[in-house]
């Protein structure tokens, strides 16, 4: 059962049905309680829709807008470096460590009970050596220079930006 | 001067690259949004970094705004979201905020007694001291139902609850500011006399 005061709050909001709208009103007509409470609520009411709204400082609008500017300024570089790059090498690592695990695996012999693995011929420490050629370990370094170049940029970036802040 | 268009028409034109849009967008906005932090932070200061929080995180997904509902509602939301995160993170350094009395906003509590500024304060002096002492859910529905032009749907939509839920919690969040109110007044009456 509703309290007068929830009855009356419903009725001054207008969330109620037509037929309780009306029977509150003969209420409010007729009962000299409901009538005192409904001009009280009806008093509240008002001096809540009057409620002041705060003010910011006059550099709101400036500051939320440079902040805005100063992240525009750096998405040329968000977009150069995208997600699906970081997808590929992600993909490329987890390929190439699951075919790793599941080569050594198959190698294993599971019937017997020396469970040493033996290495395969192509794994031999001499066949590894001729892969790192001199062209090789020159693009192996330039791709680190380019790497670390970017983690540089990144990390001053943030820095100058947390600076401005 | 602010601007004339509606707020689907400013978001139109912010996404088309015009920042001086969504500049206007903000000037509409910010009186409600810092209001609305305030329930939260208390502080000028937390409150002003809470609202510009919510501005830049809005611009950042306003591609992402689906115009299913109002463009303040999708604001509010973030800023009720943000608010929390704030509230929560505060926390974990003050006492717990279940205590209602650590939300006094000790601000707008008078230093000392003064016989001139008491005469001067107005009923909006009062009915502000009183919502500083409700709990941030309570400050906020009531907020958000008499100032931000919200139905009980769209509160419901902002806080994440059903709108019934939202009517029980307005009708309790009314009751306890009518309280405050009346305490507020008479221990300012008790004073003068």
């Amino acid at each position: 059962m509703n309290s007068i005061e929830e009855k009356l709050w419903n009725y001054i909001d207008g969330s109620c049905t037509a037929e309780e709208q009306q029977a509150i009103a003969i209420l409010i007509a007729k009962d000299e309680v409901y009538m005192r409470k409904y001009h009280e609520l009806l008093k509240l009411n008002e001096e809540f829709t009057s409620m002041e709204l705060d003010e910011p400082s006059m550099a709101f609008t400036y500051n939320v807008m440079e902040t805005i500017r100063t992240q525009h300024a750096q998405q040329p570089l968000k977009a150069a470096i995208n997600k699906h790059i970081i997808l590929g090498i992600t993909i490329f690592f987890i390929v190439t460590i699951t075919s790793l695990v599941m080569f050594v695996l198959s190698s294993v012999n599971w019937h017997t009970a020396d469970t040493s693995i033996t290495i395969p011929d192509q794994l031999n420490i001499n066949h590894v050596t001729n892969f790192f050629t001199g062209p090789v370990i020159k693009g192996f370094l330039f791709f680190d220079v380019v790497m670390g170049l970017f983690l540089l940029d990144t990390y001053l970036r943030r820095k100058s930006v947390l600076k401005h802040e | 001067m602010q601007s004339k268009l509606s707020d689907i028409e400013l978001i139109e034109q912010t996404l088309g690259g015009n920042q001086s849009a969504y500049a206007d967008l903000i000037k509409r906005h910010q009186r409600f949004v810092f209001t609305l932090a305030m329930r939260f932070a208390k502080g000028r200061e937390d409150a002003e970094e809470i609202a510009q929080d919510c501005f830049i995180k809005a611009y950042r997904s306003l591609a992402s705004f689906q115009r299913q509902s109002k463009f303040s509602t999708w604001l509010y939301s973030i800023v009720y979201t943000t608010a929390m995160t704030f509230l929560r993170k505060k926390r974990v350094d003050t006492s717990s905020i279940d205590d209602e009395d650590t939300f006094i906003q000790i601000e707008n509590k008078p230093s000392s007694y003064d016989e001139n500024n008491v005469e001067n304060k107005s009923r909006s002096y009062y009915l502000n001291q009183a919502i500083g002492q409700l709990l941030p859910d309570d400050a906020t529905i009531i907020t958000m139902f008499y100032k931000g032009e919200q139905s009980l749907e769209e509160i419901a939509q902002v806080l994440g609850i059903e709108a019934n839920t939202v009517k029980v919690k307005l009708f309790r969040a009314r009751q306890r500011l009518k309280e405050k109110l009346e305490r507020n007044l008479k221990h300012e009456v008790k004073e003068l006399i």
